[in-house]
């Protein structure tokens, strides 16, 4: 019985911390196979994603005995393993009442294709196993990091970033910042990581990763830039680092669920019209926010700590005005309340945070117009800064408000420093206020770059700065470079230009095949969409069918999306005496080209549209598990959620998609009459 | 007290006699000619319960190998059979036994590789190994066979080496025919071998291990020096091995064999069944007063450079057999490393090659006696073409 509560709480036989990418159906397929048994598990692993993203030496996801051997041969494999239990049960080396369960994993790489005659044998010759095929219908391959790349949607983690996306980069020829597509994501193992550290920014990189420095030639019309190795860089060297992004334009806000009068139990509303984008009020407004405010939705509490009398209180107060149309009626001495539902719920979705600790800048804050992040600087100074001669001050008790902080300004001409870090006990008199209680903060110091009188002096402008004429990127000499530790490394490969903008320096930049399962039609990197041909041209293989033939015990075929279902049938096969099969559909994020949020949608749209039907065989008796009956689902439901198929929504191939839809119609009948229905 | 008997079997039977009486957990393994006899011998034994070996009847060689692996990682003494196309097959799988550092002993009865398909005996089979990491032990005769296959058992599964091993016999010339040989019995065979005490067994699920992790390029290089190092203990380990198993029979076992070396002047090197050929030719000869000699390799791998050395330095001319051809290179393996062995010694003997006996062409007595006759004029300086085919029609 499938006992989903018990399952969940269970300790996990292929741990968290793998390489897998995130919404892979591999991951959840394993996972949840491994929990159909009680007994102990030993597995052999197929060559695949599951197996490099789990076992990257010298770290293993595994808590149970595992083998890989080669791509082929997991059928041989285990076989071989299974017939050394029986061997050494009978020579009494081993227990005659331990119990174990063979299970062989394989992608429909290692099953459909090369590792087919392998299982056939193991199949034949009646081993007691289970096969499980996870199939994602390709030869798919696949990855975790901290670095903020410049993409034209903002600032964002490298883990976030999709394949096509379009990043920031430094193209060579013009010296301008250019948009480029992201053609890969890799993984790059556990490598030794450096920091390399300017002025004004730092980076971690692995050593044999390329930086654009200048390279002086004595005088100053022979000096060039050129690529070198981290490993090869010392103190002193000058990179390439960026100066300032492009225009950015005011953010449009998604939209939030609004309460509005004579909702259920709304009876009085704070009339607050909620602004559709951005302007420098606004963005003010947010800039006091970020420093001195906080949000508690369950009281629809919008609040600030600007004194009285105070310019910060002021501003305040006509931003808000004029952002949102309303006038402010409740505050005292030291702090201004709002009061209104869909303020607090708007303010929450922006991304800013909620409380003092937690505060950061979302990624849409990079994009906006230099207008509107000036507004937004002046407003955080007006809370929580403070001048020091020529240079500006902010303090913050959230690390990640100042490391974000620190980028935006950059990309606005500011000069930055680091972030400092102090610790002032309570009762201290800090800004407006004293502590109560001791607290840990940092700050930043940051100040305009004055602009230097270019034609005057330029060549000795460009000794202290090689790229000084230039709008986008300027340079700047490294400090420091220091072993951090070993980390996991990840990199990107960007078309054309080969680097990329990450963590503000100048960086460079590093699967998909067909295989016998690719439905007809599919995008992959072997069946290209192009002038000649449109993706596979053959239908897949009916391999579960292929299996049928070997009249095993057992034989199923399965989907992530109906747990029960899976869970159910992978029980049945482990317990079953002899070979069993299952074969279960996963989804591939960047094989399908779908998002990471969409793996059991796309599993269940298989099912509903009949293209990966839900059967069992048990000794050679056919039965349906689901038939959706009068809610078959057209194929192109499925095919339109994936980027693989994207092609054939052209008008050019309506006939393909007809082609489609007809096979999986056949086959469908087919099943339905095998299994007698 | 060990008992040796007198018996007539071809040199597969002879295997299929070590294997009985090693009496292995597990058997993978995928006929072809002419290792067939070694698994038919087997497979009666197995019929008639004679062993106690789970007996995995793959479809493949590929397969075999791979079986294997698992059996061999699942903490099983694990044995199979192979020759020529079947090992290329399994080729990739045998690369995967020795870096898994899996103690598997496969016996490869010698058979030249296609095209054109050729059944018949060379030993470009085992001589594409030569890398893939397994130890490689060569037999002149059915009774060298089973001695081998003895021994490698207990130099595979010594806790410094745990390499698997590769036991080479002649293919039809050694495996089809028959010989007299002296077996030892049952009882001590057993004894000598031993029980398996596997590391790190998959089986045993209280301590699960991860076998065939992904290594990246900072690791890769360390795993593969600790193979290498292996290699380096297996010459303790097959010492120590000969050393016992020659209490047992009362023979001498080395790397490398003499017969009649020791004040030889010209000398043959050559493997397998040709070594038993020269020996004939050699004692002709040296009733004529001739100084010849023969080196017989019994270990290739590890290559036991210091011992060539030793054993070879007194010689004037030496002529190094081949029965493989390294296309493209400058003579074949054995002549390659042999004559390097030599490189920074400043007393050598003029060494030249002859590749012989592809596709089972026969090496007969009429062959070898040109050759000590050429290396006459070798020995004194006339090398003139130092690598030389033999039998072949120009």
């Amino acid at each position: 019985m499938v006992n989903i509560r018990e399952l969940a709480v269970e300790k996990e036989r292929l741990a968290p911390g793998h390489r897998m990418c995130p919404g892979c159906g591999l991951a959840i397929a394993s996972r949840m196979i491994l929990k159909a048994t009680k007994d102990p598990v030993v597995v052999a692993n197929a060559t695949g994603c599951l197996e490099v993203s789990t076992t990257i030496y010298p770290f293993t996801a595994w808590r149970i005995p595992w083998i890989h051997n080669a791509f082929e041969n997991a059928g041989a494999t285990i076989s071989g393993v299974e017939s050394a239990f029986r061997a050494l049960k009978k020579k009494g080396k081993i227990s005659s009442d331990k119990e174990i369960k063979f299970l062989a994993f394989g992608g429909d790489g290692g099953t459909y294709d090369i590792g087919l005659q392998s299982l056939s044998g193991a199949l034949e010759r009646g081993h007691d196993f289970v096969y499980v095929c996870v199939d994602n219908e390709g030869y798919m391959n696949c990855l975790s990091l901290d670095s903020l790349i410049q993409t034209e949607e903002g600032l964002k983690k490298i883990t976030d970033l999709r394949v096509g996306e379009k990043v920031y980069a430094f193209d060579q020829k013009t010296g301008n910042l250019v948009l480029k597509r992201c053609t890969g994501i890799f993984d790059n193992g556990i490598k030794e990581v450096f920091e390399v550290s300017t002025d004004h920014h730092s980076i971690k990189a692995t050593s044999n990763h390329p930086f654009l420095v200048v390279q002086r030639n004595g005088k100053q019309t022979r000096s060039s830039l050129a690529w070198k190795k981290l490993e090869n860089l010392k103190q002193g060297d000058e990179v390439v680092t960026l100066k300032r992004i492009a225009k950015g334009k005011s953010y449009t806000f998604k939209k939030i669920i609004a309460s509005k009068k004579g909702d259920y139990k709304v009876n009085k509303i704070n009339p607050v019209t909620l602004p559709k984008r951005t302007s420098p009020e606004l963005m003010e407004f947010f800039g006091l926010f970020v420093g001195d405010g906080w949000v508690r939705e369950e009281k629809t509490e919008v609040g600030f700590a600007l004194p009285e009398k105070k310019e910060g209180r002021n501003r305040l107060i006509q931003t808000f005005r004029k952002a949102f149309g309303q006038d402010i009626t409740s505050f005292d001495k030291l702090y201004v309340y709002i009061y209104s539902v869909n303020l607090s719920r708007f303010i929450t979705s922006l991304g800013f945070g909620k409380g003092a600790k937690s505060k950061t800048l979302p990624s849409w804050v990079f994009t906006l117009p230099e207008d509107e992040k000036e507004a937004f600087v002046r407003g955080l100074m007006l809370s929580d800064g403070y001048k020091l001669g020529e240079s500006n001050r902010y303090v913050s008790a959230s690390p990640e408000l100042l490391r974000t902080l620190r980028l935006l300004l950059q990309t606005m001409n500011y000069r930055v420093g680091k972030i400092h870090i102090q610790t002032k006990k309570k009762g201290t008199f800090v800004v407006y206020r004293k502590l109560l209680e001791d607290s840990s903060y940092g700050y930043i110091a940051f100040s305009r770059k004055k602009k230097p009188d270019m034609k005057r002096y330029l060549s000795q402008i460009k000794q202290r700065d090689y790229l000084a004429d230039n709008q986008w990127f300027s340079t700047e000499k490294i400090t420091s470079i220091k072993l951090v530790k070993k980390e996991p490394t990840l990199d990107l490969r960007v078309e054309g230009e080969h680097n990329f903008i990450a963590d503000g320096i100048v960086v460079h930049n590093t699967g998909i095949q067909r295989s016998s399962s690719t439905p007809f039609g599919a995008w992959t990197n072997t069946s290209q969409v192009g002038s000649a041909h449109q993706g596979k041209e053959q239908f897949r293989k009916d391999l579960t069918a292929i299996i049928a033939g070997h009249h095993i015990p057992y034989v199923a075929q399965a989907s992530i999306h109906n747990y029960v279902d899976l869970l159910k049938k992978a029980e049945k096969a482990f317990n079953v005496k002899g070979p069993a099969f299952i074969n279960v559909i996963c989804p591939c994020i960047p094989g399908w080209k779908i998002s990471s949020n969409q793996t059991v949608q796309v599993a269940k749209l298989a099912v509903d549209t009949c293209f990966w039907p839900l059967f069992e065989i048990e000794n050679d008796v056919w039965t349906l598990n689901f038939d959706p009956g009068e809610n078959k689902k057209p194929m192109t439901e499925w095919l339109k959620l994936q980027g693989r198929f994207k092609h054939l929504f052209r008008p050019e191939n309506q006939d393909r998609l007809e082609k489609i839809q007809k096979h999986i119609d056949e086959r469908w009948e087919w099943l339905k009459k095998q299994c007698g229905k | 007290m060990v008992q040796k008997t007198k018996q007539a079997r071809t040199g597969a039977e002879c295997s299929a006699e070590a294997m009985r009486q090693i009496n292995p957990d597990v058997v993978a393994a995928y006929p072809i000619t002419p290792q067939t006899p070694i698994m038919h011998a087997f497979s009666q034994y197995v019929a008639d319960g004679k062993v106690d070996t789970e007996f995995i009847t793959v479809e493949s060689e590929h397969s075999a190998m791979s079986a294997c692996v698992g059996s061999s990682a699942a903490g099983a003494r694990t044995m199979t059979a192979t020759s020529a196309n079947g090992l290329a097959l399994m080729w990739e799988v045998v690369y995967i036994a020795a870096s898994t550092r899996l103690p598997i002993v496969m016996n490869v009865v010698n058979r030249a590789l296609s095209g054109p398909i050729n059944i018949h005996c060379d030993h470009s089979d085992s001589m594409g190994c030569r890398d893939t990491g397994w130890i490689q032990l060569y037999s002149e005769n059915g009774e060298e066979a089973y001695e081998n296959t003895l021994m490698a058992v207990r130099i595979a599964e010594d806790p410094n080496v745990l390499l698997p091993v590769m036991v080479c016999q002649d293919g039809f010339i050694t495996s089809h025919s028959v010989e007299t040989v002296e077996l030892i019995d049952d009882e001590s065979a057993r004894g000598f071998v031993g029980e398996y005490h596997p590391k790190d067994a998959l089986l045993d699920t209280d301590k699960p291990v991860t076998y065939g992790p992904l290594d990246l390029f900072d690791y890769y290089f360390e795993h593969k020096m600790q193979q290498i190092d292996a290699m380096e203990h297996a010459k303790d380990a097959i010492r120590k091995v000969f050393d016992e198993f020659g209490q047992l029979t009362g023979k001498k076992y080395d790397f490398f064999e003499g017969y009649l070396l020791e004040d030889a002047e010209r000398v043959i090197v050559c493997a397998n069944s040709s070594a038993g050929t020269t020996k004939v030719v050699v004692d002709e000869l040296r009733a004529k007063g001739e100084k010849v000699g023969l080196l017989k390799p019994r270990v290739f791998r590890p290559f036991l450079a210091e011992q060539v050395v030793e054993k070879l330095k007194h010689a004037k001319s030496v002529a190094i057999l081949d029965r493989a051809a390294s296309f493209g290179g400058h003579g074949g393996p054995f002549f390659n490393e042999f004559r390097s062995a030599f490189h920074e010694e400043k007393e050598k003997p003029a060494i030249i090659n002859y590749i012989y006996g592809l596709g089972g062409r026969e090496l007969d007595l009429a062959q070898l006696r040109a050759i000590f006759e050429e290396l006459k004029a070798v020995a004194s300086g006339d090398v003139g073409h130092n690598v030389r085919y033999s039998g072949v029609r120009e």
